[in-house]
């Protein structure tokens, strides 16, 4: 573990996306606590402001102070954005092994169903899923969630075809061990690393995803503090204060980037060929 | 041994190498002093990590950027090699040092034809136009023995069997008249059968062209046919260095008696045991057949024919209990493909018959039975799980078939390990922090944990070395002894083989060609493919005269 630490901060995309994710958890967990205001007072007379001692970065239309929802909304957006994630991961990683593992016909059936599915963009489908179930924050994430499994299925059989063969699993077949102690003991946890790096650059995708699923109205609901909804509700007073609009994408823009880089980070630390 | 004269054409100086890790300073190479004169073959051998090819690459100057040079000088017919500029190297590399690699897969470019990667050689170095290179590489074809030059010279590498692709880097290497020529196991990635026509080609071609070479090898059964001098090489140190009769008959250094002492040698027989032949057969294996490859979903649409590759077909053979039954062949001979039918990892046509109960298929593959046939695979890095503690590989046969024993399981693991001859304290490491032998031991204890009836061992040796081989070896005969275990012994090696099975099986492109008992083997009524077999295996020196002769 310090090992790989090491090594993701010798690359330099490792190094200031670790950082970058850091201060987003920093971010998450004490929030609330450093939040100087309540996100959701209201000032008639201090709408639109820009910078300034009273409010760092400005409030909005309502004279709400944009730091503290920043700061508060970070929970709900990178929380349901990595849950969302882990959630997709998890189903993908496990159809992923399980067809590789029974490969022949139930292989190319599963597959077959997945590359159905995955043709179908993941916005178009999560919108689906939304409009299915009806628009909530939680069912934004199953939406996201749903729509990423079937990519991570996708990159976990190819990982799962070449663990498949490996000699560990034939000795566990020949032992008369039942598939599931194969899939889940033999063939899981060697099929981890890559799907680490896929699933860290995904949150940033989960994260835009959600934002836009907020922007479009079917995520988060006014007047929760969710940074894709902020954005929504900006662009309409955007020539009034540009300020609204500039923070949050800001906010966004930092987590996805910084993810993305600690994902390609990941992926040069874990992988033995690279670095001593 | 020839004094430091004119006819030296390649001289290492108390030469040293380093390699700078993670893990601090790593001294590949130590002091090395090697000389080869023109038209002399000298043997390099050692065991894996012991710098040998480490050495070839310091020849070629061909260094990682991690490698620091600590001393001595390497001189090509008195130029000091490691003093030229990459310019100068790269104009020497090729025209007057060349090199042959172990494995011709790889070792050849997948995108160029062979006719191509040939006469790049030629046009770089001796500057010919694309015209003459391109009839001089068929002459040179030619020269190494492959029929049909001209039409070899447009075959891609992929369309070229292992054999004819060694003899193309092999002709590369000649092309340009090179005064020394590095030899890098280059038989090892080939069959017997092809590897020694490849090492007569070797000698033909070092006889007639007179070039210093340095042949770079594990094996001293080849070693002790092709050169002249040997020089030992173990942890970055020369410990020996002789003629091959000095080496073999008379070795100075304790590691040279020990390496000669675990080739094997077939006149020397390790097993004592003796099966009875009128009991009931333990396993009885009935026109086994297996066929790889599935009907493609849509070709029935498409109407295209297909055709299933045979792994095996309908071989009949059975097994004593308590017998050592050896399979041998060559790669692709169906000899894995039988194993892993008799482990219920490929679905196969025909019959079994395992004490007295019959098994169809995978479905009559039981609990017992799979308890009762157990099997230890090649590469003991690919058959033991990278993410589980050995504690945890040992108790799964312990949990699975429930052995009604005393103790508690960390007891019985330890027990385990200490039968294999490994400290109860290697149940808390995981596999990559064990060596190959020690890998390779627990792999044994795992397949010994259910007091199997029957242990398939696939090629269990061959990715070790020497000296660890011949202990594995000794401690399966212990097993063996021990506890009556039959084990079928599937292996390319003939030597090896013949020490320690009771019968052997000789398999060929899928078919069973003959079972024999291990001591008629030699006899002139064998298979002719059987006698081929025999007469390609390199023996080692210090064997008696007939078998050398065979």
């Amino acid at each position: 573990m310090i090992e790989l630490l090491k090594r993701l901060l010798r690359t330099p995309q490792g190094a200031v996306g670790l950082i970058l994710v850091v201060i987003v958890f920093i971010v998450v967990v004490f929030g609330p606590w450093l939040a100087p205001r309540d996100p959701e007072a209201m000032s008639i007379l201090a709408r639109y402001k820009g910078p300034s001692a009273n409010f760092l970065l400005g409030t909005d239309q309502y004279g709400r102070d944009i730091l503290s929802r920043l700061l508060i909304g970070a929970r709900s957006t990178v929380t349901m954005a990595v849950f969302a994630t882990l959630a997709g991961t998890f189903a993908g990683a496990f159809i992923g092994t399980v067809s590789a593992f029974l490969g022949g016909r139930a292989d190319e059936f599963i597959m077959r169903t997945i590359d159905a599915i995955m043709a179908i963009p993941n916005l178009l489908f999560a919108l689906l899923i939304v409009n299915l179930l009806g628009s909530s924050s939680i069912n934004a994430l199953v939406a996201v969630a749903v729509a990423f499994a079937p990519g991570m299925a996708r990159i976990t059989r190819s990982v799962a075809l070449a663990v498949r063969k490996q000699d560990y699993v034939s000795a566990a077949i020949a032992r008369g061990e039942s598939s599931r102690y194969i899939i889940l003991r033999e063939m899981l946890p060697n099929v981890v690393a890559p799907i680490v790096v896929e699933a860290t650059i995904r949150v940033s995708f989960a994260v835009m995803l959600f934002a836009t699923l907020s922007f479009l109205g079917l995520g988060a609901q006014p007047p929760a503090t969710e940074w894709g909804l902020m954005v929504s509700e900006a662009r309409q007073y955007m020539h009034l204060s540009a300020g609204i609009l500039i923070w949050p994408s800001l906010a966004i823009a930092i987590v996805a980037i910084g993810f993305n880089l600690l994902g390609d980070g990941l992926r040069d630390a874990l992988n033995p060929r690279t670095g001593g | 041994m020839t004094e430091t004269t004119n006819n030296t054409v390649l001289q290492v100086r108390n030469y040293s190498l380093d390699y700078l890790t993670a893990g601090g300073v790593f001294h590949a190479l130590k002091n090395i002093d090697l000389q080869v004169g023109a038209g002399e073959i000298l043997g390099l051998v050692g065991e894996s990590g012991s710098g040998k090819t480490s050495m070839a690459w310091s020849i070629m100057r061909y260094l990682p950027s991690n490698a620091r040079e600590a001393g001595g000088d390497i001189r090509l017919r008195g130029e000091d090699l490691t003093a030229k500029s990459p310019a100068e190297v790269n104009r020497i590399r090729g025209k007057r040092i060349s090199m042959v690699f172990q494995d011709p897969g790889t070792s050849l470019n997948p995108t160029l034809s062979l006719g191509t990667q040939l006469t790049e050689t030629l046009r770089r170095h001796r500057g010919l136009t694309a015209r003459q290179a391109w009839s001089e590489g068929e002459a040179m074809l030619d020269r190494v023995g492959l029929k049909n030059p001209a039409e070899m010279m447009k075959r891609m590498p992929h369309e070229a069997s292992g054999g004819e692709k060694q003899r193309v880097v092999i002709a590369t290497a000649f092309a340009c008249n090179p005064e020394c020529i590095i030899f890098d196991e280059p038989t090892t990635a080939l069959d017997v059968i092809t590897s020694r026509q490849i090492l007569d080609l070797f000698l033909d071609l070092q006889a007639e062209t007179g070039v210093a070479s340095l042949y770079i090898s594990h094996d001293l059964a080849l070693l002790s046919r092709t050169a002249k001098r040997v020089a030992v090489i173990r942890h970055g140190e020369i410990v020996e260095e002789g003629t091959v009769d000095d080496i073999f008959n008379a070795p100075q250094h304790d590691y040279t008696r020990q390496l000669i002492a675990a080739a094997p040698r077939p006149s020397d027989r390790r097993t004592q045991t003796r099966p009875s032949y009128r009991d009931q057969p333990l396993m009885k294996v009935e026109n086994v057949s297996v066929h790889y490859g599935r009907k493609p979903f849509l070709s029935a649409l498409t109407g295209r024919s297909f055709e299933r590759f045979a792994g095996n077909r309908a071989v009949s053979l059975s097994v004593q209990p308590g017998e050592i039954l050896g399979i041998v062949g060559e790669s692709g001979s169906g000899k894995s493909t039988l194993a892993k039918a008799m482990t219920g990892l490929n679905p196969f046509e025909g019959q079994m018959t395992f004490a007295g109960r019959t098994i169809a298929g995978l479905a009559d593959m039981d609990r017992a039975y799979r308890k009762n046939v157990q099997m230890i695979f090649q590469h003991p890095d690919a058959s033991l799980n990278p993410r589980q503690k050995i504690r945890e590989i040992l108790a799964r046969p312990l949990k699975l078939y429930g052995e009604d024993e005393n103790g508690t399981m960390a007891q019985r693991i330890g027990d385990m390990l200490e039968q294999v001859r490994l400290p109860r304290t290697h149940a808390d490491r995981y596999p990559h922090q064990l060596s190959g032998g020690e890998k390779q031991r627990v792999a044994i204890a795992r397949a010994f944990a259910s007091r199997p009836k029957l242990v398939i061992c696939d090629e269990i040796t061959s990715a070790l070395d020497v000296s660890v081989q011949a202990s594995i070896i000794e401690l399966l005969l212990e097993l063996h002894r021990e506890h009556s275990t039959a084990f079928l012994f599937i292996t390319h090696d003939l030597n090896l083989i013949r020490q320690i099975a009771h019968r052997i099986a000789v398999m060929y492109r899928g078919d069973l060609l003959e079972v024999v008992p291990a001591e008629d083997i030699t006899s002139p009524e064998r298979a002719d493919y059987t006698r081929r077999l025999l007469a390609a295996v390199p023996t080692p020196a210090g064997a008696a005269p007939t078998e050398r002769d065979f």
